[in-house]
Protein backbone atom coordinates (compact mmCIF):
# COMPACT_ATOMS: atom_id res chain seq x y z
CA UNK A 1 0.00 0.00 0.00
CA UNK A 2 1.72 3.08 -1.28
CA UNK A 3 -0.14 5.57 0.95
CA UNK A 4 0.87 3.66 4.08
CA UNK A 5 4.54 3.66 3.03
CA UNK A 6 4.22 7.39 2.43
CA UNK A 7 2.71 7.93 5.88
CA UNK A 8 5.66 6.04 7.34
CA UNK A 9 8.13 8.21 5.38
CA UNK A 10 6.35 11.39 6.39
CA UNK A 11 6.39 10.44 10.08
CA UNK A 12 10.09 9.54 9.96
CA UNK A 13 11.14 12.59 7.93
CA UNK A 14 9.25 15.06 10.10
CA UNK A 15 10.28 13.73 13.53
CA UNK A 16 10.90 17.20 15.00
CA UNK A 17 7.76 18.77 13.50
CA UNK A 18 4.47 18.95 15.37
CA UNK A 19 1.75 16.53 14.35
CA UNK A 20 -1.04 17.49 16.74
CA UNK A 21 -2.10 20.36 18.94
CA UNK A 22 -4.78 19.22 21.37
CA UNK A 23 -5.99 21.69 23.99
CA UNK A 24 -2.83 23.79 23.50
CA UNK A 25 -0.49 20.81 24.06
CA UNK A 26 1.77 19.99 21.12
CA UNK A 27 2.91 16.51 20.08
CA UNK A 28 5.72 15.88 17.58
CA UNK A 29 5.85 13.29 14.82
CA UNK A 30 8.47 11.58 16.98
CA UNK A 31 5.95 11.31 19.85
CA UNK A 32 3.42 10.04 17.34
CA UNK A 33 5.82 7.38 16.03
CA UNK A 34 6.44 6.12 19.56
CA UNK A 35 2.73 5.79 20.31
CA UNK A 36 2.07 4.00 17.00
CA UNK A 37 4.85 1.50 17.74
CA UNK A 38 3.48 0.80 21.23
CA UNK A 39 -0.04 0.22 19.95
CA UNK A 40 1.29 -1.86 17.05
CA UNK A 41 3.12 -4.18 19.45
CA UNK A 42 -0.04 -4.56 21.55
CA UNK A 43 -2.05 -5.42 18.43
CA UNK A 44 0.53 -8.01 17.33
CA UNK A 45 0.67 -9.57 20.81
CA UNK A 46 -3.02 -9.47 21.76
CA UNK A 47 -5.22 -9.48 18.65
CA UNK A 48 -5.82 -12.78 16.92
CA UNK A 49 -4.38 -12.48 13.40
CA UNK A 50 -7.70 -13.44 11.79
CA UNK A 51 -9.50 -10.54 13.52
CA UNK A 52 -9.69 -7.62 11.10
CA UNK A 53 -12.39 -5.25 12.37
CA UNK A 54 -11.15 -3.59 15.55
CA UNK A 55 -13.22 -1.20 17.63
CA UNK A 56 -11.80 2.25 18.34
CA UNK A 57 -13.18 4.64 20.96
CA UNK A 58 -12.68 8.09 19.47
CA UNK A 59 -11.22 10.16 22.28
CA UNK A 60 -9.58 13.46 21.39
CA UNK A 61 -5.98 12.39 22.06
CA UNK A 62 -2.77 11.27 20.35
CA UNK A 63 -3.42 7.60 21.19
CA UNK A 64 -6.60 7.52 19.13
CA UNK A 65 -4.92 8.94 16.03
CA UNK A 66 -1.92 6.62 16.56
CA UNK A 67 -4.31 3.66 16.81
CA UNK A 68 -5.64 4.28 13.30
CA UNK A 69 -2.14 4.15 11.81
CA UNK A 70 -1.10 1.18 13.97
CA UNK A 71 -4.15 -0.78 12.80
CA UNK A 72 -3.58 0.16 9.17
CA UNK A 73 0.07 -0.88 9.04
CA UNK A 74 -1.06 -4.20 10.51
CA UNK A 75 -3.66 -4.47 7.72
CA UNK A 76 -6.63 -4.06 10.06
CA UNK A 77 -9.69 -1.81 9.98
CA UNK A 78 -10.90 0.62 12.62
CA UNK A 79 -14.55 0.64 13.59
CA UNK A 80 -14.91 3.99 15.37
CA UNK A 81 -17.45 4.66 18.12
CA UNK A 82 -18.03 8.03 19.73
CA UNK A 83 -17.73 7.93 23.55
CA UNK A 84 -20.63 10.42 23.80
CA UNK A 85 -23.01 8.27 21.75
CA UNK A 86 -25.38 6.06 23.75
CA UNK A 87 -23.54 2.85 24.65
CA UNK A 88 -26.41 0.80 23.31
CA UNK A 89 -25.94 2.15 19.79
CA UNK A 90 -22.18 1.51 19.97
CA UNK A 91 -22.77 -2.06 21.13
CA UNK A 92 -25.09 -2.50 18.18
CA UNK A 93 -22.28 -1.40 15.84
CA UNK A 94 -19.75 -3.83 17.36
CA UNK A 95 -22.30 -6.63 17.24
CA UNK A 96 -22.94 -6.07 13.56
CA UNK A 97 -19.18 -6.09 12.75
CA UNK A 98 -18.60 -9.01 15.16
CA UNK A 99 -15.85 -6.97 16.75
CA UNK A 100 -14.04 -8.71 19.60
CA UNK A 101 -11.22 -6.24 20.32
CA UNK A 102 -11.58 -2.58 21.23
CA UNK A 103 -8.81 0.00 21.46
CA UNK A 104 -9.74 2.53 24.13
CA UNK A 105 -7.51 5.24 25.63
CA UNK A 106 -10.06 6.05 28.38
CA UNK A 107 -8.82 5.58 31.96
CA UNK A 108 -11.66 3.20 32.60
CA UNK A 109 -13.23 1.50 29.63
CA UNK A 110 -16.96 0.79 29.50
CA UNK A 111 -16.35 -1.97 26.92
CA UNK A 112 -15.69 -4.75 29.41
CA UNK A 113 -17.60 -7.25 27.25
CA UNK A 114 -14.79 -7.00 24.72
CA UNK A 115 -11.04 -7.54 24.90
CA UNK A 116 -9.86 -3.97 25.53
CA UNK A 117 -6.44 -2.61 24.61
CA UNK A 118 -5.79 0.44 26.77
CA UNK A 119 -3.76 2.51 24.33
CA UNK A 120 -2.77 5.19 26.87
CA UNK A 121 -1.02 2.82 29.27
CA UNK A 122 1.40 0.94 27.01
CA UNK A 123 5.18 0.76 27.55
CA UNK A 124 6.97 -1.50 25.07
CA UNK A 125 7.38 -0.58 21.42
CA UNK A 126 7.32 -2.52 18.19
CA UNK A 127 10.64 -2.22 16.35
CA UNK A 128 9.34 -0.34 13.30
CA UNK A 129 6.60 1.41 11.33
CA UNK A 130 6.88 -0.57 8.09
CA UNK A 131 3.46 -1.55 6.78
CA UNK A 132 2.89 -5.28 6.50
CA UNK A 133 2.92 -6.86 3.05
CA UNK A 134 -0.44 -6.08 1.48
CA UNK A 135 -0.23 -8.21 -1.65
CA UNK A 136 -3.52 -10.02 -2.06
CA UNK A 137 -5.27 -8.05 0.68
CA UNK A 138 -5.61 -4.64 -0.96
CA UNK A 139 -9.37 -4.98 -0.82
CA UNK A 140 -9.41 -5.57 2.93
CA UNK A 141 -11.36 -3.02 4.89
CA UNK A 142 -9.57 0.11 6.24
CA UNK A 143 -12.54 1.50 8.17
CA UNK A 144 -16.28 1.06 8.57
CA UNK A 145 -18.42 4.07 9.39
CA UNK A 146 -22.05 3.89 10.43
CA UNK A 147 -24.52 6.45 9.20
CA UNK A 148 -28.13 6.81 10.26
CA UNK A 149 -30.36 4.60 8.17
CA UNK A 150 -33.85 5.31 6.94
CA UNK A 151 -35.20 2.40 8.96
CA UNK A 152 -33.67 3.57 12.23
CA UNK A 153 -30.81 1.07 12.40
CA UNK A 154 -27.44 2.54 11.39
CA UNK A 155 -26.07 1.57 7.98
CA UNK A 156 -22.43 0.41 7.88
CA UNK A 157 -20.25 1.72 5.05
CA UNK A 158 -17.01 -0.26 4.65
CA UNK A 159 -14.11 1.45 2.88
CA UNK A 160 -11.16 -0.63 1.65
CA UNK A 161 -7.42 0.14 1.57
CA UNK A 162 -7.70 0.38 -2.23
CA UNK A 163 -10.54 2.90 -1.82
CA UNK A 164 -8.34 5.07 0.42
CA UNK A 165 -5.39 4.74 -1.99
CA UNK A 166 -7.65 5.92 -4.83
CA UNK A 167 -8.68 8.98 -2.77
CA UNK A 168 -5.02 9.80 -2.11
CA UNK A 169 -4.17 9.37 -5.81
CA UNK A 170 -6.98 11.73 -6.81
CA UNK A 171 -5.96 14.47 -4.36
CA UNK A 172 -2.28 14.08 -5.31
CA UNK A 173 -3.25 14.61 -8.95
CA UNK A 174 -4.86 17.95 -8.08
CA UNK A 175 -2.32 20.73 -8.71
CA UNK A 176 -4.35 23.38 -6.86
CA UNK A 177 -4.16 21.65 -3.49
CA UNK A 178 -0.76 20.85 -1.97
CA UNK A 179 -0.11 20.62 1.76
CA UNK A 180 3.40 20.87 3.19
CA UNK A 181 5.11 20.40 6.54
CA UNK A 182 4.67 24.08 7.44
CA UNK A 183 0.88 23.89 7.23
CA UNK A 184 -1.34 24.21 10.29
CA UNK A 185 -4.64 22.47 9.65
CA UNK A 186 -8.01 22.55 11.39
CA UNK A 187 -9.27 19.10 12.41
CA UNK A 188 -12.75 19.86 13.77
CA UNK A 189 -14.41 16.53 13.04
CA UNK A 190 -15.34 13.67 15.26
CA UNK A 191 -13.57 10.53 13.98
CA UNK A 192 -16.87 8.70 13.40
CA UNK A 193 -17.71 11.31 10.72
CA UNK A 194 -16.22 10.44 7.33
CA UNK A 195 -15.06 14.00 6.65
CA UNK A 196 -12.43 13.41 9.38
CA UNK A 197 -10.55 11.01 7.08
CA UNK A 198 -9.33 13.87 4.89
CA UNK A 199 -8.59 16.13 7.87
CA UNK A 200 -6.14 13.66 9.42
CA UNK A 201 -4.91 11.71 6.38
CA UNK A 202 -3.70 14.62 4.23
CA UNK A 203 -1.92 16.47 7.06
CA UNK A 204 -0.18 13.21 8.07
CA UNK A 205 0.98 12.56 4.50
CA UNK A 206 2.40 16.08 4.25
CA UNK A 207 3.97 16.35 7.72
CA UNK A 208 1.54 19.15 8.69
CA UNK A 209 0.18 19.86 12.16
CA UNK A 210 -3.49 19.26 13.05
CA UNK A 211 -5.40 21.38 15.58
CA UNK A 212 -8.36 19.69 17.25
CA UNK A 213 -11.37 21.12 19.10
CA UNK A 214 -11.36 19.95 22.74
CA UNK A 215 -14.60 18.83 24.31
CA UNK A 216 -16.44 21.43 26.39
CA UNK A 217 -15.25 24.39 24.33
CA UNK A 218 -17.62 26.62 22.37
CA UNK A 219 -16.82 25.16 18.95
CA UNK A 220 -17.48 28.24 16.81
CA UNK A 221 -15.38 30.62 18.85
CA UNK A 222 -12.66 28.05 19.47
CA UNK A 223 -12.24 27.56 15.72
CA UNK A 224 -11.87 31.29 15.27
CA UNK A 225 -9.40 31.46 18.19
CA UNK A 226 -7.30 28.74 16.54
CA UNK A 227 -7.34 30.49 13.17
CA UNK A 228 -6.32 33.74 14.83
CA UNK A 229 -3.84 32.67 17.49
CA UNK A 230 -2.27 29.68 15.74
CA UNK A 231 -2.42 31.32 12.31
CA UNK A 232 -4.00 28.25 10.73
CA UNK A 233 -3.31 27.84 7.04
CA UNK A 234 -5.77 25.11 6.04
CA UNK A 235 -9.45 24.90 7.02
CA UNK A 236 -11.83 22.05 6.29
CA UNK A 237 -15.35 22.60 7.53
CA UNK A 238 -19.08 22.13 7.12
CA UNK A 239 -20.97 25.25 6.00
CA UNK A 240 -22.93 25.48 9.29
CA UNK A 241 -19.78 26.75 11.02
CA UNK A 242 -19.70 29.94 9.01
CA UNK A 243 -23.45 30.41 9.43
CA UNK A 244 -22.84 30.83 13.16
CA UNK A 245 -19.82 33.08 12.69
CA UNK A 246 -21.63 35.25 10.18
CA UNK A 247 -22.66 38.05 12.60
CA UNK A 248 -18.94 38.57 13.30
CA UNK A 249 -17.61 38.50 9.72
CA UNK A 250 -16.83 42.26 9.76
CA UNK A 251 -14.26 41.54 12.50
CA UNK A 252 -12.62 38.63 10.67
CA UNK A 253 -9.65 39.23 8.39
CA UNK A 254 -7.30 36.25 8.53
CA UNK A 255 -4.43 36.44 6.09
CA UNK A 256 -2.75 33.17 7.16
CA UNK A 257 -5.41 30.88 5.66
CA UNK A 258 -4.49 29.61 2.18
CA UNK A 259 -7.03 26.81 1.68
CA UNK A 260 -10.60 26.50 2.92
CA UNK A 261 -12.51 23.36 1.89
CA UNK A 262 -16.22 22.94 2.44
CA UNK A 263 -18.23 19.75 2.30
CA UNK A 264 -21.07 17.86 3.94
CA UNK A 265 -23.77 20.32 2.96
CA UNK A 266 -24.88 22.95 0.50
CA UNK A 267 -22.69 26.04 0.35
CA UNK A 268 -24.65 29.18 -0.50
CA UNK A 269 -23.31 31.91 -2.80
CA UNK A 270 -24.05 34.88 -0.58
CA UNK A 271 -22.30 33.56 2.53
CA UNK A 272 -19.42 32.10 0.47
CA UNK A 273 -18.68 35.55 -0.90
CA UNK A 274 -18.79 37.18 2.52
CA UNK A 275 -16.57 34.44 3.99
CA UNK A 276 -14.15 34.80 1.10
CA UNK A 277 -13.81 38.49 2.04
CA UNK A 278 -12.71 37.37 5.54
CA UNK A 279 -9.87 35.25 4.09
CA UNK A 280 -8.10 37.46 1.53
CA UNK A 281 -5.32 34.97 0.66
CA UNK A 282 -7.42 31.85 0.52
CA UNK A 283 -8.51 29.43 -2.20
CA UNK A 284 -11.98 28.04 -1.51
CA UNK A 285 -12.91 24.52 -2.58
CA UNK A 286 -16.50 23.36 -2.58
CA UNK A 287 -16.10 19.60 -2.21
CA UNK A 288 -18.72 17.01 -2.91
CA UNK A 289 -18.77 13.36 -1.95
CA UNK A 290 -20.72 10.81 0.08
CA UNK A 291 -19.32 8.42 2.72
CA UNK A 292 -20.00 5.59 0.23
CA UNK A 293 -17.41 7.04 -2.15
CA UNK A 294 -14.53 7.60 0.30
CA UNK A 295 -15.16 11.20 1.39
CA UNK A 296 -14.52 13.30 -1.72
CA UNK A 297 -15.47 12.66 -5.34
CA UNK A 298 -14.80 16.12 -6.78
CA UNK A 299 -14.94 19.86 -6.17
CA UNK A 300 -15.69 23.28 -7.60
CA UNK A 301 -12.93 25.90 -7.18
CA UNK A 302 -15.03 28.81 -5.87
CA UNK A 303 -13.67 32.29 -6.42
CA UNK A 304 -15.79 35.33 -5.60
CA UNK A 305 -14.56 37.13 -8.73
CA UNK A 306 -14.04 34.43 -11.33
CA UNK A 307 -15.82 31.20 -10.26
CA UNK A 308 -19.29 31.82 -8.86
CA UNK A 309 -21.36 29.24 -10.69
CA UNK A 310 -24.47 28.38 -8.71
CA UNK A 311 -27.96 26.93 -9.01
CA UNK A 312 -30.76 28.33 -6.82
CA UNK A 313 -28.05 30.06 -4.82
CA UNK A 314 -26.11 26.85 -4.12
CA UNK A 315 -22.48 26.82 -5.32
CA UNK A 316 -21.72 24.27 -8.06
CA UNK A 317 -20.04 20.99 -7.14
CA UNK A 318 -17.81 21.21 -10.23
CA UNK A 319 -16.21 18.22 -11.87
CA UNK A 320 -15.27 14.69 -10.79
CA UNK A 321 -11.70 14.12 -9.63
CA UNK A 322 -9.15 11.73 -11.16
CA UNK A 323 -10.51 8.23 -11.99
CA UNK A 324 -14.05 9.16 -10.85
CA UNK A 325 -17.04 9.08 -13.19
CA UNK A 326 -20.19 11.16 -12.72
CA UNK A 327 -23.41 10.05 -14.36
CA UNK A 328 -26.78 11.79 -14.10
CA UNK A 329 -29.65 9.34 -14.54
CA UNK A 330 -33.44 9.09 -14.63
CA UNK A 331 -35.58 6.61 -12.69
CA UNK A 332 -34.47 3.80 -15.03
CA UNK A 333 -30.76 4.49 -14.46
CA UNK A 334 -30.47 5.90 -17.99
CA UNK A 335 -28.29 8.93 -18.61
CA UNK A 336 -30.23 12.20 -19.05
CA UNK A 337 -29.33 15.04 -21.43
CA UNK A 338 -27.12 18.00 -20.54
CA UNK A 339 -29.07 20.59 -18.54
CA UNK A 340 -31.60 18.03 -17.33
CA UNK A 341 -31.95 17.17 -13.66
CA UNK A 342 -31.47 13.59 -12.52
CA UNK A 343 -29.89 11.54 -9.77
CA UNK A 344 -26.11 11.79 -9.57
CA UNK A 345 -24.31 8.42 -9.64
CA UNK A 346 -20.64 7.85 -8.95
CA UNK A 347 -18.34 5.22 -10.43
CA UNK A 348 -14.65 4.50 -9.99
CA UNK A 349 -12.07 3.05 -7.58
CA UNK A 350 -13.33 4.97 -4.51
CA UNK A 351 -16.71 3.20 -4.46
CA UNK A 352 -17.52 1.16 -1.34
CA UNK A 353 -17.90 -2.61 -1.82
CA UNK A 354 -21.48 -2.08 -0.51
CA UNK A 355 -23.42 -1.53 2.71
CA UNK A 356 -22.38 -3.88 5.47
CA UNK A 357 -24.58 -6.96 5.46
CA UNK A 358 -27.45 -5.19 3.76
CA UNK A 359 -28.17 -6.87 0.44
CA UNK A 360 -31.58 -5.29 0.15
CA UNK A 361 -30.19 -1.78 0.38
CA UNK A 362 -27.31 -2.67 -1.96
CA UNK A 363 -29.74 -3.74 -4.68
CA UNK A 364 -31.34 -0.30 -4.51
CA UNK A 365 -28.21 1.83 -4.23
CA UNK A 366 -25.82 0.27 -6.74
CA UNK A 367 -26.09 -0.74 -10.37
CA UNK A 368 -23.74 -1.88 -13.12
CA UNK A 369 -23.63 -0.23 -16.51
CA UNK A 370 -21.74 -1.34 -19.61
CA UNK A 371 -19.55 1.45 -20.99
CA UNK A 372 -17.14 0.92 -23.88
CA UNK A 373 -17.16 -2.81 -23.30
CA UNK A 374 -16.45 -2.43 -19.60
CA UNK A 375 -18.82 -2.97 -16.71
CA UNK A 376 -18.83 0.09 -14.45
CA UNK A 377 -20.43 -0.15 -11.02
CA UNK A 378 -22.24 3.01 -9.92
CA UNK A 379 -23.47 4.26 -6.55
CA UNK A 380 -26.74 6.19 -6.55
CA UNK A 381 -26.24 9.20 -4.28
CA UNK A 382 -29.84 10.33 -3.85
CA UNK A 383 -28.62 13.80 -4.83
CA UNK A 384 -30.26 15.53 -7.74
CA UNK A 385 -27.85 17.29 -10.06
CA UNK A 386 -27.54 18.61 -13.55
CA UNK A 387 -24.56 18.94 -15.84
CA UNK A 388 -24.14 22.22 -17.70
CA UNK A 389 -22.69 22.90 -21.16
CA UNK A 390 -19.23 23.50 -19.69
CA UNK A 391 -19.18 20.12 -17.96
CA UNK A 392 -19.72 21.44 -14.44
CA UNK A 393 -22.16 19.66 -12.19
CA UNK A 394 -24.70 21.70 -10.26
CA UNK A 395 -26.42 20.54 -7.12
CA UNK A 396 -30.20 20.79 -7.29
CA UNK A 397 -31.33 19.05 -4.09
CA UNK A 398 -31.87 15.70 -2.43
CA UNK A 399 -34.07 13.35 -4.36
CA UNK A 400 -35.99 12.81 -1.14
CA UNK A 401 -36.45 16.57 -0.75
CA UNK A 402 -38.24 16.61 -4.02
CA UNK A 403 -41.88 16.34 -3.07
CA UNK A 404 -45.16 16.11 -4.84
CA UNK A 405 -47.71 18.79 -3.98
CA UNK A 406 -51.10 18.22 -5.52
CA UNK A 407 -49.37 16.21 -8.21
CA UNK A 408 -46.74 18.80 -9.01
CA UNK A 409 -43.08 18.04 -8.47
CA UNK A 410 -41.62 20.59 -6.08
CA UNK A 411 -37.97 21.18 -5.22
CA UNK A 412 -37.74 22.29 -1.59
CA UNK A 413 -34.39 24.03 -2.16
CA UNK A 414 -36.00 26.33 -4.67
CA UNK A 415 -38.55 27.53 -2.13
CA UNK A 416 -35.76 28.11 0.39
CA UNK A 417 -33.79 30.04 -2.17
CA UNK A 418 -36.62 32.46 -2.89
CA UNK A 419 -37.55 32.88 0.77
CA UNK A 420 -33.93 33.63 1.67
CA UNK A 421 -33.48 36.06 -1.19
CA UNK A 422 -36.17 38.34 0.21
CA UNK A 423 -35.50 37.85 3.91
CA UNK A 424 -33.86 40.91 5.45
CA UNK A 425 -32.73 38.78 8.37
CA UNK A 426 -29.93 36.44 7.33
CA UNK A 427 -31.19 33.36 9.11
CA UNK A 428 -31.63 29.70 8.27
CA UNK A 429 -34.85 29.00 6.40
CA UNK A 430 -35.89 25.46 5.59
CA UNK A 431 -38.82 24.28 3.52
CA UNK A 432 -40.42 21.01 4.58
CA UNK A 433 -43.11 18.68 3.35
CA UNK A 434 -45.62 18.03 6.10
CA UNK A 435 -48.45 15.58 5.89
CA UNK A 436 -51.97 16.57 6.87
CA UNK A 437 -54.51 14.14 8.27
CA UNK A 438 -55.57 13.27 4.74
CA UNK A 439 -52.08 12.05 3.99
CA UNK A 440 -51.33 14.89 1.59
CA UNK A 441 -48.09 16.78 1.64
CA UNK A 442 -48.28 20.47 2.46
CA UNK A 443 -45.42 22.87 2.51
CA UNK A 444 -44.07 24.38 5.68
CA UNK A 445 -41.43 27.01 6.15
CA UNK A 446 -39.26 26.83 9.25
CA UNK A 447 -37.36 30.01 10.11
CA UNK A 448 -34.57 30.02 12.65
CA UNK A 449 -35.40 33.25 14.41
CA UNK A 450 -37.71 35.10 16.77
CA UNK A 451 -41.02 35.86 15.08
CA UNK A 452 -41.03 38.66 12.49
CA UNK A 453 -43.34 39.89 9.75
CA UNK A 454 -43.03 37.62 6.71
CA UNK A 455 -45.45 39.51 4.45
CA UNK A 456 -42.72 40.74 2.12
CA UNK A 457 -41.10 37.30 1.84
CA UNK A 458 -44.44 35.76 0.91
CA UNK A 459 -45.29 38.47 -1.59
CA UNK A 460 -41.94 37.82 -3.23
CA UNK A 461 -42.38 34.05 -3.28
CA UNK A 462 -45.81 34.46 -4.85
CA UNK A 463 -44.18 36.58 -7.53
CA UNK A 464 -41.54 33.97 -8.30
CA UNK A 465 -43.29 30.61 -8.03
CA UNK A 466 -46.61 29.00 -8.86
CA UNK A 467 -49.03 29.19 -5.95
CA UNK A 468 -48.71 25.49 -5.10
CA UNK A 469 -45.07 26.09 -4.26
CA UNK A 470 -45.76 28.80 -1.68
CA UNK A 471 -45.68 27.34 1.85
CA UNK A 472 -48.92 27.34 3.83
CA UNK A 473 -47.40 27.05 7.27
CA UNK A 474 -44.72 29.08 8.98
CA UNK A 475 -42.98 28.32 12.23
CA UNK A 476 -40.34 30.38 13.97
CA UNK A 477 -37.87 28.22 15.82
CA UNK A 478 -35.19 29.84 17.93
CA UNK A 479 -32.63 27.16 17.26
CA UNK A 480 -32.85 24.47 14.62
CA UNK A 481 -32.16 20.91 15.77
CA UNK A 482 -28.90 19.52 14.37
CA UNK A 483 -27.59 16.03 13.83
CA UNK A 484 -24.32 15.06 15.49
CA UNK A 485 -22.44 16.13 12.36
CA UNK A 486 -23.83 19.64 12.34
CA UNK A 487 -26.38 19.21 9.62
CA UNK A 488 -29.90 20.56 10.11
CA UNK A 489 -32.14 17.73 11.30
CA UNK A 490 -35.15 18.08 9.01
CA UNK A 491 -37.01 15.16 10.49
CA UNK A 492 -36.86 16.75 13.94
CA UNK A 493 -37.82 20.13 12.47
CA UNK A 494 -41.03 18.73 11.02
CA UNK A 495 -42.26 17.99 14.54
CA UNK A 496 -42.78 21.71 15.08
CA UNK A 497 -45.54 21.65 12.49
CA UNK A 498 -48.66 20.27 14.05
CA UNK A 499 -51.07 21.09 11.28
CA UNK A 500 -53.89 18.71 12.05
CA UNK B 1 -26.24 48.92 36.51
CA UNK B 2 -24.26 47.11 39.20
CA UNK B 3 -22.81 43.65 38.87
CA UNK B 4 -25.63 42.03 40.83
CA UNK B 5 -28.26 43.51 38.54
CA UNK B 6 -26.28 42.35 35.52
CA UNK B 7 -26.02 38.84 36.96
CA UNK B 8 -29.76 38.76 37.53
CA UNK B 9 -30.48 39.60 33.89
CA UNK B 10 -27.83 37.16 32.67
CA UNK B 11 -29.39 34.41 34.79
CA UNK B 12 -32.75 35.18 33.23
CA UNK B 13 -31.24 34.93 29.73
CA UNK B 14 -29.70 31.54 30.58
CA UNK B 15 -32.93 30.08 31.95
CA UNK B 16 -34.85 31.49 29.02
CA UNK B 17 -32.66 29.70 26.48
CA UNK B 18 -31.88 26.55 28.45
CA UNK B 19 -35.51 26.29 29.61
CA UNK B 20 -34.56 25.37 33.17
CA UNK B 21 -33.11 27.11 36.20
CA UNK B 22 -31.22 24.32 37.91
CA UNK B 23 -28.08 26.38 38.12
CA UNK B 24 -26.48 29.12 40.18
CA UNK B 25 -24.24 31.37 38.11
CA UNK B 26 -21.06 32.53 39.81
CA UNK B 27 -17.89 34.14 38.47
CA UNK B 28 -16.14 30.77 38.22
CA UNK B 29 -19.06 28.90 36.57
CA UNK B 30 -18.22 27.37 33.17
CA UNK B 31 -20.16 25.43 30.51
CA UNK B 32 -19.26 22.19 32.30
CA UNK B 33 -21.29 23.23 35.36
CA UNK B 34 -24.58 23.98 33.65
CA UNK B 35 -26.84 21.43 31.99
CA UNK B 36 -27.38 22.12 28.31
CA UNK B 37 -24.83 24.93 28.05
CA UNK B 38 -22.83 23.90 24.97
CA UNK B 39 -21.72 25.30 21.59
CA UNK B 40 -25.10 25.95 20.01
CA UNK B 41 -26.98 27.13 23.13
CA UNK B 42 -24.02 29.37 23.91
CA UNK B 43 -24.53 31.18 20.59
CA UNK B 44 -28.20 31.67 21.52
CA UNK B 45 -27.42 32.87 25.03
CA UNK B 46 -24.93 35.39 23.65
CA UNK B 47 -27.49 36.79 21.24
CA UNK B 48 -30.14 36.89 24.00
CA UNK B 49 -27.78 38.86 26.27
CA UNK B 50 -26.92 41.26 23.45
CA UNK B 51 -30.62 42.01 23.08
CA UNK B 52 -31.25 42.33 26.84
CA UNK B 53 -28.50 44.90 27.34
CA UNK B 54 -28.61 46.46 23.85
CA UNK B 55 -24.93 45.75 23.34
CA UNK B 56 -22.89 43.99 20.65
CA UNK B 57 -20.03 41.75 21.74
CA UNK B 58 -16.77 41.70 19.89
CA UNK B 59 -15.50 38.42 18.49
CA UNK B 60 -12.17 38.94 20.27
CA UNK B 61 -13.98 39.12 23.63
CA UNK B 62 -16.21 36.15 22.85
CA UNK B 63 -13.30 33.90 21.93
CA UNK B 64 -11.63 34.46 25.31
CA UNK B 65 -14.79 34.10 27.36
CA UNK B 66 -14.31 31.00 29.49
CA UNK B 67 -16.50 31.63 32.52
CA UNK B 68 -19.50 33.58 33.75
CA UNK B 69 -17.03 36.02 35.36
CA UNK B 70 -15.50 36.77 31.92
CA UNK B 71 -19.01 37.27 30.55
CA UNK B 72 -19.98 39.72 33.31
CA UNK B 73 -16.72 41.66 32.89
CA UNK B 74 -17.34 42.01 29.16
CA UNK B 75 -20.93 43.18 29.69
CA UNK B 76 -19.72 45.72 32.27
CA UNK B 77 -17.13 47.15 29.93
CA UNK B 78 -19.57 47.23 27.00
CA UNK B 79 -22.11 49.10 29.15
CA UNK B 80 -19.40 51.61 30.13
CA UNK B 81 -18.60 52.33 26.47
CA UNK B 82 -22.27 52.96 25.79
Amino acid sequence: MKFLKNIQKSIENNAEHNVLCIGNIYYTYNDFENEIKKIRLAIVNIVDSSEKLIGLVTNDDIYTYASIIALWIEGKAYVPVNPDTPLDRNHHIFESTKTKYVIDSSKESVYSNYEVINSSGLQKQHSNLSPKDFSGSENDIAYILFTSGTTGTPKGVPITFNNVQALVNAIDAEPEFNLNNKDRCLQMFELTFDFSVVTYLFPLLAGSCMYTIPKGTIKYFYIFKLIKEKALTVLTMVPSIINYLRPYFPEINETSVRYCSFGGGALYSDIAKEWSDCLPNCKIFNYYGPTEFTVYSGFYPYNKDTHTKAHNGIIAIGTPQKDTLYLVVNENNEEVAIGETGELCLGGPQITPGYWKNEERNKLSFFVRAENGKNIRYYKTGDLCLKDEEGDFLYVGRSDFQVKIRGYRVELSEIEFHAKTKSKKKVNIVALDIYNNLGNAELGLAIESEAFDTKEIFEYMKSKMPSYMVPMHVRFIKEFPHSINGKIDRKELKKYFNIN
Amino acid sequence: MNREEILEKVTAAFSNILEHNNFQLKDETTADDVDGWESITHMMIISEIEKTFSIKFKLMDLMNMNSVGDLLNTIESELLIN
